[in-house]
């Protein structure tokens, strides 16, 4: 058997502080929506995110279902890597955990509140049960966590790795 | 003879000073296991000291008849020291100058050698700890694999680990802690993998520990080392297996090992090290990762389905459709929320019973708890049966968790969001879990976030974290002990 085709013998390279963002977005979404979708089986909250990706648009016995939820997570997670390049671009430089708590809270205010109207299938704030809300906030609050911390950390190590590799080149020097 | 404690007392050229100062300080007469024996060599007075229970008496003996044989070989008296050291038929042959330092050397087991007339001490390294040999740790038992253990020992300690990595980078760096129980602590790394500025921390962090004492060993370095607090969560991984400390060893972690202990303390550790287990990695990937995702399930089980079950019991309006037969048929004598915490308080008072009953006993414990208590509990109409089933789940979810620190952490966020589902809800149950998970992820051990690789995510690592990943395809260490060798494959 050649070299190359040993399984083992083939080096992966490193993933890029953007692709892991994206690639984190997305996973974001994924794992996050899914946890909305449990909760919305089991009624903690009377919307998923199924009522703003499809329902508000299409009323179809699928839309309602469990089809309709796998294929709203896709478009969820598709979307959420564009919150992620959101954060990369602006917010990465940011250390800790409350920028992301706060990057959560304001996606849902933007899509509860202000996006509100556009979604049929949304009851307007003022009319949703104090569950649903509590509900959507706390998964908005970890999403945002999950995003922000992620690329924060991330960026914050590669900085620290360049600061030693500095480091050690000028002591070499 | 009245001397500051700071000041170091040199060894004295009078044997009956040395003799003197022994008595007043390490009470040589008082106390029955300390001892010496006065010999003759060439004429001078040779003392041996020794302290009964932790030497050789065999190699002392073959000692003192080299030391007496010198008598018959030997007349050059002046060259005593000399002759004596030569004699000394031993490989770990040391030479002080000063008393404190004779003096801590004997309470550790060793021998000390004074001769008239002569400022050194001879120190003779005849330690024989008393001790088991190693056994197969009971909490982290394998089906197939090595049987070995670590023991109290910890000179065996490093040698079971260094069976394992011949590495002439591998590093044991020793010191001791305690102003009075003089503790060896060693911590271990390979230099080239490990990264320095974890060695560097856990180093000074050893360091700066001030106490008399440390009889509990591991759990008293853990407590300096990563000033917990009240958080219950457990933030450094222990293990009895020296297959599993190598393992850490090489993926770039250091490895304290305390005296008197058999618990090796893996630093730094994040939540899902306490998930996994060594028996994952006795067994096909397959096979290992299905093991490892029923004691995902197990472990969830044993933190969430209990409150859960409590919100549909107080509210089935939440139930979907086919699930409205979970809940309660008839309604008990006592409020549910009760009910489960007097059968949780119930099951922790069996575990520690469990723990304190000697064996023969316990069959007899178990027997009269699981089948009268519970089967009366229920006929009395105390208990509902629902109830026994799902707090008997979550129970052996929790001893399904592979780290008992993690398991009792577990408990405690179980009981927290029960109690948070009995005042609010679905809002409780909500809040409680958001909280817990932001409270994981704030944690830092050692500089090392606790929830990684899930926050911050890593893809790399939660893959490994979720799938058992074979061996050969396991090509570089962990990001996040930051190793300074990336690659497992050279």
């Amino acid at each position: 058997m050649s070299e190359e085709k040993m399984e083992q013998n083939q080096r992966e390279k490193p993933m890029s502080l953007l692709q892991k963002s994206l690639v984190t977005g997305f996973i974001g979404g994924l794992l996050w929506s899914l946890l909305g979708s449990l909760a919305y089986y089991f009624n903690f909250s009377e919307v998923s995110h199924a009522s703003f990706t499809l329902r508000s648009f299409w009323q179809n016995q699928w839309t309602n279902g469990f089809s309709g939820e796998i294929f709203s997570m896709l478009i969820i997670g598709v979307l959420s890597i564009l919150a992620a390049y959101i954060y990369y671009l602006v917010l990465k430089k940011r250390e800790g955990m409350l920028p992301g708590i706060l990057y959560g809270v304001a996606i849902w205010f933007l899509f509860m509140y202000f996006l509100n109207p556009m979604f049929s299938a949304v009851p307007i704030l003022s009319e949703m049960t104090m569950d649903t809300i509590i509900t959507t906030v706390c998964l908005h609050v970890l999403y945002g966590t999950f995003i922000g911390y992620s690329i924060s950390f991330e960026h914050k190590s590669l900085e620290d790795m360049k600061k030693e590799r500095e480091e050690k080149s000028s002591q070499n020097a | 003879m009245i001397m500051s404690k700071s000041q170091k007392v040199p060894v004295s050229d009078n044997i009956a000073e040395n003799q003197r100062y022994l008595k007043e300080h390490v009470g040589v007469g008082v106390s029955f296991d300390v001892g010496f024996r006065q010999i003759k060599v060439l004429k001078k007075d040779v003392d041996i000291y020794y302290l009964t229970g932790l030497c050789d008496t065999s190699f002392i003996i073959e000692i003192v008849k080299k030391l007496v044989e010198i008598n018959d070989f030997e007349s050059n008296h002046r060259k005593v020291k000399e002759i004596i050291h030569n004699r000394l038929v031993h490989q770990q042959v040391e030479e002080v100058k000063t008393m404190d330092e004779a003096v801590d050397q004997l309470l550790s087991g060793l021998i000390v050698i004074f001769i008239d007339g002569v400022k050194e001490a001879f120190i003779v390294d005849v330690r024989h700890y008393p001790g088991r040999s190693p056994q197969e740790p009971d909490t982290e038992k394998v089906v197939r694999g090595s049987r070995d253990g670590y023991t109290e020992n910890i000179i065996e300690n490093t040698a079971l680990t260094r069976r394992r990595i011949r590495d002439e980078r591998l590093r044991v760096e020793i010191t001791k802690v305690g102003e009075r129980s003089k503790t060896d602590i060693v911590f271990m790394y390979v230099q080239d993998v490990a990264d320095q500025g974890l060695v560097d921390l856990v180093k000074q962090e050893i360091e700066n520990i001030e106490i008399d004492g440390i009889s509990m060993a591991d759990k008293t370095v853990e407590e300096f080392l990563v000033s917990q607090g009240y958080n219950p969560f457990p933030m450094v991984r222990y293990t009895e297996r020296p297959d599993v400390a190598a393992a850490h060893l090489l993926e770039g972690h250091v490895i304290i090992l305390v005296d008197t202990s058999p618990s090796m303390i893996i630093t730094p550790t994040t939540y899902f090290h306490h998930v996994q287990h060594a028996e994952e990695y006795r067994e096909s990937p397959a096979a290992g990762t299905f093991v490892r995702w029923v004691r995902f399930l197990g472990i969830m089980a044993s933190i969430f389905l209990l409150p859960i079950w409590l919100m549909f019991v107080m509210d089935p309006t939440l139930l979907p459709k086919g699930l409205e037969f979970i809940g309660p048929t008839e309604e008990g004598n006592v409020p549910i929320v009760a009910q489960i915490i007097l059968a949780d308080i119930g099951i922790e008072f069996l575990r520690m019973a469990a723990i304190h009953t000697p064996t023969p006993l316990s069959t007899a414990m178990g027997l009269i708890a699981a089948v009268l208590i519970g089967q009366i509990a229920i006929d009395v109409g105390l208990f509902m049966p629902e109830v026994i089933l799902y707090v008997s789940i979550s129970a052996i979810g929790a001893f399904a968790t592979p780290s008992y620190e993690l398991g009792v952490a577990n408990k405690m966020t179980r009981l927290v969001l029960i109690l948070a589902v009995a005042f609010y809800g679905v809002k409780g149950l909500v809040i409680g879990c958001t909280l817990y998970v932001l409270f994981l992820a704030s944690r830092r051990s050692l500089n090392t976030p606790y929830l990684w690789p899930l926050i911050p995510f890593d893809p790399k690592g939660m893959f490994q974290i979720l799938f058992r990943v074979s061996v050969p395809l396991t090509k570089r260490r962990p990001s996040i002990v930051r190793p300074k060798n990336n690659h497992r494959q050279p």
